[in-house]
């Protein structure tokens, strides 16, 4: 790797995205400028000048064509799109007379957001309950039985997880509602 | 033809109504910000997140129509339906300023 390269290994939930764009800004603020991000999490970075970039993350899918025409009316807006990893959209803008930039300006828009995330998952859901009557039953019969258990516990746990974010999530729309 | 019912998508959010407002004429993406900064004096800001969820759900509604595209920029403009919901919001807006005005010497 570049020496004025670094690669960092973070977890962020998806309903931690504000925590996920702070982290990003104080790592701008220190001249390390994101560069890419891959999975499983691995952020890159690049050195430079210390600069406040303001990060924000959207949640988009959508055909080629209609990327071009979405990432152009960012640029317009002035903000630079840095990588796109399963739907998620970085986006920097330098902050200007001290006042952050927001690519959402009102509350719906971004409960939108949340709610595109929201479908993404409860997808997953669906998809991990389908199996499930299959896996309650006897195994194949070439399996052996502590396999068959562990398909069990790992999907419950997959389940979990997806339920669990889907929770968070709808609690963070709420709470923005409130606002 | 048949009557449409317009009152579903009312009232609109600030953000929606501005946005419409400047689709009278066609317009791309950035224009449509500079304007609705432009004609609310700066009070209000529209981002490129919001504006472009704007344009996917209103055109899904049929409110707005994609009419023109040069350099990855599309243009918009309301619809006989926009116009129609548009006029209805102004109307309410209308009733509400009034309403306001006929109380605001005890204010």
């Amino acid at each position: 790797m570049e020496e004025n390269t670094i690669r960092k290994i973070k977890w962020f939930w998806s309903w931690q995205d504000e925590q996920e764009e702070a982290w990003l800004r104080n790592m701008s603020q220190k001249g390390w400028h994101l560069s890419s991000v891959g999975l499983p999490c691995i952020y890159r970075f690049r050195a430079g000048e210390q600069r406040d970039y303001v990060y924000r993350l959207d949640y988009q899918t959508f055909p080629k064509k209609d990327k071009q025409e979405y990432q152009q009316l960012f640029r317009d807006a002035g903000w630079e799109h840095i990588v796109e990893i399963s739907a998620w959209q970085y986006f920097r803008k330098e902050v200007k007379e001290g006042e952050a930039p927001e690519i959402f300006t009102d509350v719906e828009s971004k409960v939108t957001k949340y709610k595109r995330v929201l479908a993404f998952l409860a997808f997953f859901v669906v998809i991990l309950i389908a199996p499930l009557p299959a896996i309650w039953g006897d195994p194949p019969y070439s399996w052996s039985y502590s396999l068959w258990i562990i398909l069990r516990v790992i999907s419950l746990l997959a389940m979990g997880v997806f339920m669990y974010a889907i929770i968070k999530i709808m609690l963070r729309i709420r709470q923005l509602r409130k606002l | 033809m048949l009557r449409e019912d317009t009152s579903k998508y009312l009232p609109l959010t600030e953000s929606t109504y501005y946005i419409m407002l400047t689709l009278v004429k066609p317009l791309h993406g950035y224009a449509v910000m500079q304007k609705i900064e432009e004609i609310s004096n700066g009070t209000v800001k529209v981002g490129p997140g919001t504006l472009y969820g704007a344009f996917t759900s209103l055109e899904k509604e049929e409110l707005i129509v994609k009419v023109k595209e040069e350099e990855r920029r599309k243009s918009y403009v309301l619809t006989p339906k926009g116009k129609k919901v548009l006029m209805n919001q102004i109307k309410r807006l209308e009733m509400m300023t009034r309403n306001g005005l006929s109380v605001i010497d005890l204010l």
